[in-house]
């Protein structure tokens, strides 16, 4: 096992954005490695090191047994873990936007706050964030029709908008509140949400959602099938299928909701 | 005064019937002369295959639906991104890339010349503004007449010479090359949520039939003696059992010029299905490749489709709604006022599809089953067939037979009985290839004269030097090689002047736009019909003062003068 331990040093100014696609697992697996790395800070290309502070503890024979410990303002830093495909991404802080873009396997835990787009368009792993997640959480980048793949990703705060957008494997889990249009053209892949939400899986396809708080602004198009009790709890949901303007084949559990006026 | 002298080019250029002589060009301030001073700039050619330069005869890079398949496909545009390098701009995009991308990738292609397919008259602006940023190939666009109201109103009171009055002042309005009827009637028919089914339905309103607008229009054509024929996409794209429309189209048309085609059919792919419905579509290449043989006066390209992503997009809007009903995925649908219309949905063709499959082999089918290979060019009506940048590939193809049979043996097995590509074992050699790529467009364009497609004395020196030497290869074989070799250029050379060295460009602008404006009696102009003033003011939402596109637009242009036959 190797620990590698990226201390952000102080910057002039902390709020340019910093391109870090490079902070993957298997860039740091050769202790020569990590000297050709580079990140672009706002328009200027620097390297790694003088970014950071790079202190390395153990060694590795692959990616599995790295774990990058990002240490420090890291709150600007997009890209994290992008493709990522082995090994563990701690991050202490805050995270920037695009962390875990893509990303094929391994497990990225966040015990601050992410920004937008965590784990967009991801195809396996885990992704686990202790704090908030921005908009577009686990979700398609513009234009993009299929979202998440696969794998997991849980969020132990609150959600911003579009969380799940495009979900079509794996499975989402929100313990806290979730956003407007949360799971949706969801068209597969399991989404929950244990706080309230809004316009819940609009135009969805297919797979399944779970809401255990309220819905707000439910959608008119889903046909009621009927009420049934979930889980070892045992509560008491509506069932219904859906989107029909959309002619989909989802399943939405919901808790309780409330139709627009 | 520039100079350029290349050395030992392996020269083929069916024009002048040199067939892989080793030979040397000079250049002089960008035309082919016999000899230069002997301080003319030198490159060698190493005997490498050197043809004229490119010409894409129908390609859809420029304009407002270009730019709309831009922005509805964000995803499209994260494909394909190159970094600003020395005079290179940064460029993104794989089917509807920026417009520097896809003019450096025509120029690392060796094309040096582009006709935008489908301009909608009142959208000239947005056309011509694009065709500034494409900084390396020639430019001309074809305008839309499809849906033309005055057009339409002459076409039922029989005027042919209104019609080719009113054509020359909309071709000189807006820069135009040459015209353009996309499935003629049916978009305006869509104006009503309708369509036409072929060529004898009435379009509402108007009742005339879309054989009408074809037949009126080609005459028009030629009494104002414009270069290029007419240029029709036909009624009924992508439907099982269309090629007898698309026989019925080119039966219409009538051989009034000896020079070149009277009539320019596009994308016959699209237009070549036997059967009923998608479940027992077939190919009909056959069919529609004996009309063409039988017809010398018309002239057609490929629209071959290749495997893969791309964005279709055409001025046929209820095509599109069609296309849309199949995918559902995005759909944009767009109506020009009083002209025509346009749609645009992404598409991905599938290996596994046997409709795609068909698609694929009928594109190929018409090109080795046509005689005559300027009768059919190549193009994929970029980039609704597949984007240009597969043309090295279909080259491939038409030139091997295993390379077909070894792509046949990975497409579902029921698509060999509803094809008859496995049977056709004719290979085209490099002189037909370079017909089918930039000679055969030169005619069909009329620009051969010009001084286009072709490398004789007097010729723009417009050449693409390609690294292969074609007398040490067997393409048939070592097809691999080829698609290798034509995907980048040695030299391209543009009036005489390399843009490109091995996918390097080295040029910021080497760039003219082509247009016509044909010369008709003052009287008849009309400036000053005021029928035409009237309807122009009541109906459309811009002034007639304000519609004609200003110099400005076009900086760099050449203007062909036509004098008409009144």
């Amino acid at each position: 096992m190797v620990r590698v331990i990226l201390d952000v040093k102080p910057r002039k100014n902390p709020f340019l954005p910093v391109e870090a696609e490079c902070l993957v697992p298997k860039n740091f697996v050769d202790e020569r490695e990590p000297r050709d790395l580079s990140v672009w800070v706002g328009n200027k290309e620097r390297r790694l090191e003088e970014v950071v502070t790079l202190t390395r503890e153990g060694t590795a024979t692959s990616p599995e047994d790295v774990e990058l410990v990002l240490r420090g303002d890291t709150s600007r830093f997009k890209r994290v873990g992008e493709y990522m495909e082995a090994g563990r991404i701690t991050i202490e802080g805050d995270i920037g936007m695009h962390c875990g873009n893509l990303m094929k396997g391994g497990m990225i835990v966040i015990h601050g706050n992410a920004d937008s787009w965590l784990a967009r368009e991801m195809v396996g792993g885990t992704v686990r964030c202790n704090g908030d997640a921005h908009h577009y959480c686990a979700s398609g980048y513009r234009g993009e029709k299929r979202g998440m793949r696969g794998g997991e990703v849980e969020v132990m705060g609150n959600a911003g908008d579009f969380t799940a957008e495009y979900l079509t494997g794996g499975s989402v889990t929100i313990h806290g509140n979730s956003g407007d249009l949360t799971g949706v053209e969801m068209a597969g892949g399991t989404l929950i949400v244990h706080g309230d939400c809004s316009r819940v899986c609009a135009n969805m396809t297919g797979g399944t959602g779970y809401v255990y708080g309220m819905v707000h602004h439910m959608i008119p198009t889903f046909r009621f099938r009927e009420t049934a009790i979930i889980g070892p709890e045992k509560v008491k949901m509506s069932v219904f299928e859906g989107d029909i303007a959309n002619r989909g084949k989802g399943t939405l559990f919901i808790k309780v909701y409330k139709y627009p006026l | 005064m520039s100079e350029l002298l290349i050395r030992h080019a392996c020269v083929v250029d069916p024009v002048n019937r040199i067939s892989g002589e080793i030979m040397d060009l000079a250049v002089r301030d960008g035309r082919i002369v016999e000899s230069v001073s002997d301080r003319a700039e030198v490159i060698d050619a190493q005997g490498f295959l050197t043809m004229a330069g490119g010409i894409d005869s129908h390609t859809h890079i420029c304009g407002t639906k270009v730019n709309f398949g831009r922005y509805m496909s964000p995803e499209d545009m994260r494909a394909g991104r190159t970094l600003k390098k020395g005079q290179m701009h940064s460029t993104s995009g794989y089917s509807v890339p920026t417009t520097y991308g896809n003019s450096y990738r025509y120029a690392t292609m060796g094309y040096t010349a582009v006709l935008e397919g489908a301009m909608a008259p009142l959208e000239a602006r947005h056309t011509h503004e694009e065709f500034m940023a494409t900084p390396l190939q020639d430019t001309m666009a074809n305008v839309l007449f499809d849906g033309n109201w005055p057009v339409m109103e002459a076409v039922r009171d029989r005027d042919v010479k209104r019609v080719a009055a009113i054509v020359a002042w909309v071709l000189t309005a807006v820069k135009g090359f040459a015209i353009k009827i996309t499935n003629p009637g049916g978009t305006e028919a869509w104006g009503w949520g309708k369509n036409v089914t072929c060529i004898r339905d009435p379009v509402p309103y108007f009742e005339v039939t879309p054989a009408e607008i074809i037949e009126t229009l080609i005459r028009a054509n030629e009494i104002l003696r414009l270069p290029h024929s007419v240029h029709l996409h036909c009624n009924n794209l992508g439907t099982p059992g269309n090629y007898s429309c698309t026989i019925g189209s080119m039966d219409v048309a009538p051989d009034l010029n000896k020079e070149r085609q009277s009539l320019y059919v596009t994308h016959v792919q699209f237009h070549s299905y036997g059967g009923t419905s998608w479940k027992d579509i077939n190919s009909k290449a056959h069919v529609v490749a004996d009309a063409v043989n039988r017809k010398p006066h018309i002239v057609i390209d490929m629209g071959q489709m290749m495997f893969g992503k791309t964005t279709t997009m055409t001025a046929d809007g209820p095509m599109e709604f069609n296309l849309y009903k199949l995918h559902h995925n995005k759909w944009s649908n767009h109506d020009v006022e009083l002209e025509t219309g346009s749609g645009i949905i992404p598409v991905y063709y599938s290996r596994k599809s046997i409709v795609n499959s068909v698609m694929w082999a009928i594109g190929l089918e018409l090109a080795l089953l046509i005689k005559n290979p300027e009768q059919c060019l190549l193009a994929t009506d970029n980039p609704n067939g597949s984007p240009f940048v597969k043309y090295p590939e279909i080259i491939a193809l038409l030139m091997s037979n295993p390379y077909r049979q070894a792509e046949i043996a990975t497409l579902p097995p029921e698509t060999e009985s509803r094809i008859s590509l496995p049977a056709i074992d004719r290979e085209l050699d490099w002189n037909e290839i370079a017909m089918m790529t930039r000679a055969g467009q030169g005619r069909a364009l009329g620009l051969r004269k010009l001084g286009r497609g072709h490398l004789g004395l007097g010729a723009i020196a417009d050449i693409a030097i390609y690294p292969l030497s074609i007398g040490a290869i067997d393409p048939s074989k070592e097809y691999t090689r080829v698609i290798e070799a034509l995907r980048l250029t040695r030299y391209t050379i543009k009036n005489g002047k390399v843009i490109a060295r091995d996918g390097e460009i080295l040029s910021n602008r080497n760039k003219t736009t082509i247009w016509v404006r044909p010369k008709i009696p003052e009287q008849h102009r009309m400036d000053h019909d005021p029928d035409f003033i009237r309807n122009f003011e009541r109906y459309y939402t811009v002034r007639m003062s304000n519609y004609p596109v200003q110099e400005a637009y076009v900086p760099e242009s050449t203007c062909i003068e036509t004098e008409a036959v009144w």
